[in-house]
């Protein structure tokens, strides 16, 4: 099982509350490393400069969408395999066929419990200590 | 003029001269939002602020937070033409009804006032708190609102039925 304090996380969402929300969640379920940035390139950047284990991103975003976040993501020979779970609208279900065909490790509609993102992280990493 | 009144759960987004968008307001809070550049403006109504973290929260009951009410509003303003960066923002309601049901009102206030601090939205008209309802009239393509008092609140709505499960059958996991 592993510990999430041992999973380095980066949460990205243009909006500053919901990001917020997310981070606390985390933090509750015992991540320790969180970080969060506004912007699909910002957050590449990012992680292209310090890598993590986990990417939770929107869709929902103007500039670099969620999709093509992870287009880069898996693009990217260094940071390809890198565990990405998207955050999208419950319409979006084109959306989610294409995340999938990209390879997106999970998938979470919003409006979502804190609870069910525990769950889906689980479901890629195992159950966490 | 066209009017369009919403009631808690609901948003209206407009982007025409002409309409005036209008709700009543116990302990809920309506947040304004307007675009003066792209002229788009949206007003939403909603019951509570965010979830405590340490209170589970059924997933089909998380609509009814202001955290993913002001994420559809500004979702559904882009759409329109809006950019985040030029919103701003009035806010109305919280007012605590009745003495003893509880701190909802003066919560939700809180999480109105956080909300647009966090994101960094100017505020213009605020009438949040008190103990009296309010009637909120926003004229979404000006940007003005304003706020009356109004003898009675309207009823909290019952929580919604469960949605569909999202996504049908997309089964990928």
């Amino acid at each position: 099982m592993p510990a999430a304090s041992a999973i380095k996380v980066m949460v990205v969402d243009d909006q500053a509350s919901m990001r917020a929300m997310i981070r606390r969640a985390l933090q509750d379920f015992g991540f320790k490393d969180v970080r969060d940035k506004p912007s699909g390139p910002e957050a590449l950047a990012a992680v292209r400069a310090d890598r993590v284990h986990l990417i939770i991103s929107d869709f929902n975003m103007p500039e670099m969408d969620g999709i093509q976040l992870l287009e880069q993501v898996r693009g990217d020979p260094v940071i390809g395999k890198t565990v990405f779970i998207m955050l999208t609208g419950s319409s979006d279900r084109e959306i989610v066929q294409k995340a999938a065909a990209l390879g997106v490790n999970n998938y979470l509609v919003k409006p979502f419990a804190p609870a069910v993102l525990k769950e889906k992280i689980e479901r890629v990493f195992g159950e966490l200590t | 003029m066209k009017r369009i009144s919403i009631v808690q759960g609901e948003q209206a987004v407009v982007s025409e001269p002409n309409v005036v968008v209008s709700t009543v307001l116990g302990s809920c809070v309506a947040v304004c939002l307007q675009d003066p550049v792209a002229r788009v403006g949206g007003m939403n109504h909603f019951l509570l602020g965010e979830p405590s973290p340490d209170r589970p929260v059924p997933a089909a009951n998380m609509v009814r937070y202001g955290v993913h009410a002001m994420e559809l509003l500004i979702n559904e303003m882009m759409k329109h033409g809006a950019s985040r960066e030029r919103l701003r923002a009035h806010l109305y309601g919280g007012a605590t009804m009745i003495a003893g049901l509880g701190p909802i009102g003066r919560e939700n206030a809180a999480f109105a006032r956080r909300f647009v601090e966090t994101e960094g939205i100017p505020v213009g008209h605020v009438d949040l708190g008190g103990d009296h309802a309010r009637r909120v009239e926003f004229l979404p393509y000006d940007g003005r609102a304003r706020s009356r008092q109004v003898a009675n609140a309207p009823p909290v709505a019952p929580p919604r039925p469960a949605p569909r499960p999202p996504l049908g059958d997309v089964e990928l996991f």
